[in-house]
């Protein structure tokens, strides 16, 4: 859900945007008539941003990420031919777990903000009591 | 607030649980509130509360809340 990502601080931010063609596979279905991005794939065009912040940090680069929990407002359509500018930032990140905040904007205006968990489970694992 | 309170205060916010529960001996993933995410928000919420920062081992071997109480006297946290 990302075409191009534009700015990355590791362990900060990252920022980019993903263009919505008319060719998108949801559009025709989502819905007929009136196309418009589902709230879930703007939601995931958040968090995989936030995670680019994340798996570029030193020594996370490939690792698997994982949702934990996400609250999410959505403000306005985003239609077909728009170009949503995806801003993160990240909050907090510690023993796996990465806390964050992001915004798709278009056309100047937010449409949808989201406050995110995410992980890698990976690192998360190695401070868990073994039982 | 002395240290117990603060202690328990932690465990009764993080995990939404009555003080009778934790004189049980509340165990990591004897309820679902104390999972892994459950777990390190524990963490920092008692890194918070007592302004320490907890080595990687101790958060490993901090099973229970019993477990805890003996972990945070390494940190000159006593707790009774």
């Amino acid at each position: 859900m990302i075409d191009h990502v534009t700015k990355v601080q590791p362990g900060v931010l990252a920022e980019g945007y993903k263009n919505l063609t008319n060719n998108e596979w949801y559009f025709p279905i989502h819905f007929p008539n009136n196309p418009n991005v589902p709230g879930v794939l703007q939601l995931e065009a958040l968090a995989q941003m936030l995670t680019v912040a994340i798996t570029t940090l030193k020594g996370n680069k490939g690792k698997v990420t994982h949702a934990l929990s996400h609250e999410v407002r959505f403000r306005k359509e985003v239609l077909p031919g728009q170009k949503l500018i995806l801003k993160t930032k990240v909050e907090s990140w510690k023993r796996g777990i990465c806390k964050g905040f992001g915004q798709g904007i278009v056309d100047g205006e937010i449409a949808c903000e989201a406050t995110m968990t995410i992980t890698i489970p990976e690192i998360l694992e190695q401070y868990l009591p073994k039982k | 607030m002395n240290n117990t309170d603060k202690y328990d205060k932690v465990f009764i916010d993080s995990f939404s649980v009555d003080k009778a529960k934790l004189e049980k001996n509340l165990e990591y993933n004897s309820i679902s509130q104390w999972d892994s995410v459950g777990h390190m928000s524990m963490v920092a919420a008692l890194e918070e509360a007592f302004d320490i920062v907890l080595e990687m081992d101790d958060i490993i071997d901090f099973s229970s809340y019993k477990a805890g109480k003996e972990i945070l006297k390494k940190y000159k946290v006593n707790i009774t």
